[in-house]
C-alpha cells in the first residue's frame, strides 16, 4: 500500500533521514521505532508532505506524493494525528471534527461520521461544545484522531500517540487502535512504546540515525538481541 | 580633498543626519536585544529634543548641559514606561509603546511655555507651532564639521559602550532574555530588570538623537515625532541586521543613500525606495548584516588570521 | 447639560458604524494572517484616490465609484499581500525556518511589519503622484439634514451607515461560522499546521482571508468618504489608526468585539472632542487603546494566543 523507497530529507546540512526504504501493507498495522533523533517525524512529516524530500519516492497504491501538497496527499487518502496533537484550539470538539471531513462534499455522510468519532471517543461527547484547547493531553489525542478519522482515510499514520500521556490513556489509545484496526483500517505507527506497539503492530522497523537497521515480526522484534537490550529492558533473546 | 570627503555643507548635514537616525536606530536595536518592538521611541527623541532645546534657548545653557539633561530626561521617561508597560510583550509592547508615543506628541502640540528672550521676541514651546529659535549653534559659531565631529563622537561611544557590552555576562543575558525570555527567567536571569536597563538606555539614546537633531535643525516641531519616525528607526534596524549593532547604521545609510540616489526620480523616489525595502526585507528577513552574514565574516576573519600565523610557523 | 451628554453620546454611537467597518477589515486581516498590516491604510488610499479621479474626471456614478474603489482595494491588498507575505506564510507545521531573535515576535514577523511599512510609503507616493492636490472630491451622499428622535438629532446618513455596519458586521459572522469557507478561515487562523493537516488548501484561505479583509475595508473607505464627500492624503493613515484602535479595544480576532470597541472610540472622541478639542479627542483615542492594552494584560484574556485567534 504504502511503499517508500530511498528517501532522504535533511535540514540545510543535516541529514535527517538517509536513503530509507520501507513499506506498510493494507489493513496491517505497521510501526517504526526509534530513540530520540532517529528521524521518525522527519520520516512523518515527509510523508504527510510537509517537508520535501531531497531524494527517493514514495508510492502510495503505486501513486508517487512527491511533490504534492500536505492537501492533496490528504485528498489521496492519507491522515496524518501529528506528535503533538495539534488540535485547533479556539475551535470546538465539534468544529474540529468537521474540520477533519473539510475535503468531503457529503453532508450526511458527515454528520454520520462525526456520530460515530463521538460514539467511540464518549468523553469526546461530553465536551462536544467545548473549546479543543480547554481539553486534556488524553482527550486531544482523541480528538485529533477523530479528527484525522473524519476524512475517511485509507492510510492513517499516527506520530507517538502515547506521549505525554498517562499510562491509563495510552492504554486507552492502543485499544481505539486495535479496533480500528480489527475495523479495516491501515496504520502506519510511530511510536517509541515499544511494549504497547507490540500488542498492536504486525511488522516493525526500527530507525536509527536516519537508517533502517531491523525489519520483522513482532516475534522476530522481541528475539533480536540489540533491539532487546535497547527497548525491551535488559532480559536476553537467547534465553 | 575635501570634496571628495564632501566637505561642503549639504554633504555634512547628510553626514549629521546619518549619525542622528542611526542613533534613533540604535535606540530600537537595543530595545530589539530584549526581545520587543517598540514603534515609540520618536517620544523620546521629541523629549530629548525639546529638553536640550529648553536649556539652550530658555536658560541659555551650553550644548553639553543640553545633550545631558535631554538624555538623563529621556532615560527617565523611558525608565518610567518600562516599569508600566512591563506586563506587555509582542504586539502588544509594539502597541503600547506606539500609543504612549502619540501621547507625547498630542502633549507637546498642547503645551506652551514662552518667555521673552532678551533680544525682545519669545521663545519656547508653542504648541502646534513647535520650538523655534534653537540657534545655539549659530550663536556659538560652531561650524557644521564640529558639530558632526561631536555627533560622530557621541556615535562613536555608544557604539563603544554597546561592543563592550555584548562581550559581558550582562550582554549574554540581555541576549538569552531576547531569544527566549521565559526560558531566560527559569534559568535565573532577571528578565524585567534587563528590560527595563535596555529600554531605560534606549530612551536616552533616543532623546540624545533628539537634542542634536534639534540644534541642526533650529526648529522642531511635534508633527515630526510622528509614527514615521517610530517606524523608520524600525526599519533602520530591521534593514542594517539586527545581529550587530553596526546594523541601524547601514539601515539608516542604505535609507538616506537610496533617498539621494533616487532623486533624479524626483516624485518617484518613495515608490521605489518603498518597493526596494519591501522586497529587500522578504528576501533577507534578519536584515543585511544578519547572523548567517556575521558568522561568514567571522570565519573569513579567522581563516585569514589561522593563514597570517601559518606564514610564520 | 444631561440632554447635550446623550445627545454627543449618541452621535458617538452612530460614529461607530464605519470605524466597526475599518476595525473588521483589520481584525480579519489579523484574525487569519496573524499580523499587523501597516500597508492597510495606504491600500484604502489609493483606492480613494482612484474612485475621486473617476467621479471627478469622468463623472461616474456613486455606485461604479463604489464597485472601483472595493475591486482596487482587493488589488492593492493582494499585492501587499504577495510583495511582503507571501514566502513569510510558506513555513510549515508553524516552525519558523528562521532561527528566532525576539521571541513572541520572530524576525521574520518583524521583518514584514518593516516590509508593510515600507509598501506603506510606496502606496501613498502613488497616491499623491497620482492626485497631486490636497483635497479630491469623492461622492457624496451626506445628509444635511436631521432628524429627531424625541428631543434628540441624528443624521440619517450616520445613522444608515451604523446599521449598514451592523447587517454586515452580523453577515460576516454568520457566514464564518455557518459557512465551510468561514470553518476553513478560523481554522486556518487557529493553527496553520492542523489546518494542512486536515487537507485545507492554506494558499487558498490566506488569500480568501486577505480578499474579505480587503473587500470590507474598501466598503468602509466608501462609507466613510460617502459622508465627507472629500479624501486627503491623511485618509490612510486615518484608516489604519482608527481600524487598528478599534480592533485592539474590543480584541483582535473578536467580531463583537470590534463593534464594541468602534462604539466605545466613537462615544470617547465625541465627549472629547467637545471638551477639548481635536488634540483632546486624539489624546482621548490613544489613552483608551493604552488603557485596554494594560487591562488586557492584567487580567490574561489577551485573545491572541500562539495558536490564533478566537472569532467570536
Amino acid at each position: 500500500m504504502l511503499e517508500i523507497e530511498e528517501i532522504a530529507c535533511s535540514y540545510g546540512k543535516i541529514e535527517a533521514l538517509r536513503k530509507v526504504s520501507l513499506q506498510a501493507n493494507a489493513k496491517e498495522v505497521t510501526c517504526l521505532l526509534g530513540p530520540n533523533g532517529a528521524g521518525k517525524t522527519t520520516l512523518m512529516m515527509t510523508l504527510a508532505g510537509i517537508l520535501k524530500p531531497t531524494q527517493g519516492d514514495i508510492k502510495f497504491e503505486g501513486q508517487s506524493l512527491i511533490g504534492l501538497s500536505p492537501s492533496e496527499i490528504v485528498q489521496r487518502g492519507l491522515a496524518l494525528v501529528p506528535e503533538n496533537r495539534l488540535v485547533f484550539p479556539a475551535l470546538t470538539v465539534r468544529e474540529n471534527l468537521m474540520a477533519g471531513a473539510y475535503l468531503r462534499k457529503d453532508r450526511a455522510g458527515v454528520a454520520n461520521d462525526i456520530e460515530q468519532q463521538l460514539n467511540r471517543f464518549p468523553r469526546l461527547l461530553e465536551r462536544i461544545d467545548q473549546p479543543a484547547g480547554t481539553l486534556s493531553g488524553g482527550e486531544q489525542q482523541m480528538l485529533a484522531l477523530g479528527r484525522a478519522l473524519m476524512s475517511r482515510p485509507r492510510l492513517l499514520l499516527m506520530d507517538e500517540p502515547s506521549v505525554g500521556l498517562a499510562p491509563k490513556v495510552v492504554a486507552e489509545i492502543f485499544g481505539i487502535i486495535r479496533k480500528l484496526h480489527q475495523e479495516g483500517t491501515s496504520i502506519f505507527l510511530v511510536e517509541q512504546n515499544v511494549h504497547m506497539a507490540m500488542k498492536v503492530a504486525q511488522h516493525f522497523y526500527l530507525l536509527q540515525q536516519g537508517h533502517i537497521t531491523f525489519s520483522g515480526t513482532p516475534e522476530q522484534l522481541a528475539h533480536d538481541d540489540l533491539v532487546h537490550r535497547a527497548y525491551l529492558a535488559g532480559k536476553s533473546a537467547s534465553h | 580633498m575635501n570634496d571628495a570627503l564632501c566637505i561642503t555643507d549639504p554633504g555634512i548635514g547628510l553626514y549629521t543626519q546619518w549619525i542622528i537616525l542611526s542613533l534613533m536606530g540604535l535606540s530600537t536595536w537595543i530595545v530589539l536585544q530584549t526581545g520587543r518592538i517598540s514603534l515609540g521611541q520618536q517620544a523620546y527623541f521629541g523629549i530629548g529634543a525639546y529638553s536640550a532645546a529648553i536649556v539652550t534657548v530658555m536658560f541659555n545653557g551650553s550644548l553639553q548641559q543640553a545633550l545631558m539633561l535631554a538624555g538623563g530626561c529621556g532615560a527617565l521617561f523611558a525608565f518610567l514606561i518600562s516599569r508600566i508597560l512591563r506586563c506587555f510583550n509582542g504586539l502588544q509592547y509594539a502597541l503600547a509603546t506606539l500609543a504612549v508615543a502619540e501621547l507625547v506628541r498630542l502633549a507637546l502640540s498642547a503645551w506652551k511655555w514662552r518667555i521673552p528672550h532678551p533680544k525682545g521676541h519669545e521663545v519656547g514651546p508653542d504648541g502646534l507651532f513647535g520650538f523655534r529659535e534653537i540657534r545655539w549653534l549659530f550663536e556659538n559659531q560652531i561650524r557644521p564639521e564640529i558639530y558632526l565631529t561631536l555627533s560622530a563622537g557621541l556615535l562613536i561611544i555608544c557604539l563603544g559602550v554597546i561592543f563592550f557590552i555584548n562581550n559581558t555576562k550582562l550582554g549574554l543575558s540581555i541576549q538569552s532574555a531576547g531569544f527566549d525570555a521565559e526560558l531566560a527567567s527559569f534559568q535565573g536571569e532577571p528578565v524585567d530588570a534587563l528590560q527595563t536597563l535596555t529600554q531605560t538606555v534606549a530612551g536616552g539614546i533616543g532623546s540624545v538623537a533628539g537634542a542634536l537633531y534639534a540644534h541642526q535643525a533650529t526648529y522642531v516641531e511635534p508633527a515630526v515625532f510622528d509614527v514615521m519616525l517610530g517606524i523608520h528607526a524600525v526599519g533602520y534596524a530591521m534593514l542594517g541586521g539586527v545581529a550587530t549593532p553596526l546594523g541601524p547604521l547601514l539601515g539608516a545609510a542604505f535609507d538616506l543613500g537610496l533617498l539621494e540616489a533616487a532623486r533624479i526620480f524626483d516624485g518617484w523616489r518613495m515608490v521605489i525606495f518603498g518597493g526596494v525595502v519591501a522586497i529587500l526585507l522578504r528576501w533577507r528577513p534578519g536584515g543585511l548584516l544578519n547572523p548567517a552574514v556575521l558568522y561568514h565574516i567571522h570565519q573569513f576573519i579567522q581563516r585569514r588570521k589561522i593563514h597570517e600565523h601559518s606564514k610564520f610557523t | 447639560m444631561m440632554f447635550e451628554f446623550l445627545q454627543r453620546t449618541l452621535e458617538g454611537l452612530l460614529e461607530a458604524g464605519p470605524y466597526a467597518l475599518i476595525g473588521l477589515g483589520l481584525t480579519i486581516g489579523f484574525g487569519v494572517l496573524r499580523r499587523v498590516n501597516l500597508a492597510f491604510g495606504a491600500a484604502a488610499l489609493l483606492a480613494a484616490y482612484l474612485g475621486s479621479w473617476l467621479h471627478f474626471r469622468w463623472g461616474l456614478p456613486a455606485f461604479a465609484v463604489w464597485l472601483a474603489v472595493i475591486g482596487s482595494t482587493v488589488l492593492v491588498g493582494l499585492y501587499a499581500e504577495w510583495v511582503c507575505y507571501n514566502s513569510f506564510d510558506k513555513s510549515t507545521m508553524g516552525v519558523r525556518r528562521l532561527i528566532s531573535v525576539f521571541g513572541i515576535l520572530d524576525a521574520k514577523e518583524a521583518s514584514v511589519i518593516a516590509a508593510s511599512f515600507a509598501l506603506w510609503m510606496q502606496l501613498e507616493q502613488i497616491a499623491v503622484n497620482f492626485q497631486p492636490s490636497h483635497l479630491h472630491p469623492f461622492p457624496d451622499l451626506s445628509s444635511n439634514s436631521y432628524f429627531f428622535w424625541g428631543s434628540f438629532s441624528l443624521r440619517p446618513d450616520r445613522l444608515s451607515a451604523f446599521i449598514f455596519s451592523l447587517g454586515l458586521i452580523s453577515a460576516v459572522a454568520l457566514w464564518l461560522h455557518k459557512s465551510r469557507a468561514g470553518l476553513g478561515l478560523r481554522a486556518f487562523s487557529d493553527s496553520h499546521a492542523a489546518a494542512q493537516m486536515c487537507g485545507m488548501n492554506t494558499s487558498h484561505l490566506r488569500y480568501i482571508g486577505t480578499t474579505l479583509s480587503y473587500t470590507i475595508c474598501g466598503i468602509a473607505s466608501c462609507v466613510v468618504l460617502s459622508m465627507d464627500g472629500q479624501v486627503t492624503p491623511m485618509f490612510g493613515m486615518w484608516v489604519l489608526l482608527k481600524g487598528m484602535t478599534c480592533a485592539l479595544l474590543g480584541g483582535l480576532g473578536s467580531l463583537r468585539g470590534v463593534l464594541g470597541g468602534a462604539m466605545l472610540l466613537g462615544i470617547t472622541e465625541s465627549h472629547a472632542q467637545s471638551l477639548w478639542g481635536p488634540i483632546g479627542r486624539d489624546a482621548a483615542t490613544w489613552a483608551l487603546l493604552l488603557l485596554a492594552l494594560v487591562n488586557q494584560a492584567r487580567q490574561n484574556s489577551y485573545p491572541i494566543n500562539s495558536a490564533g485567534v478566537q472569532y467570536e
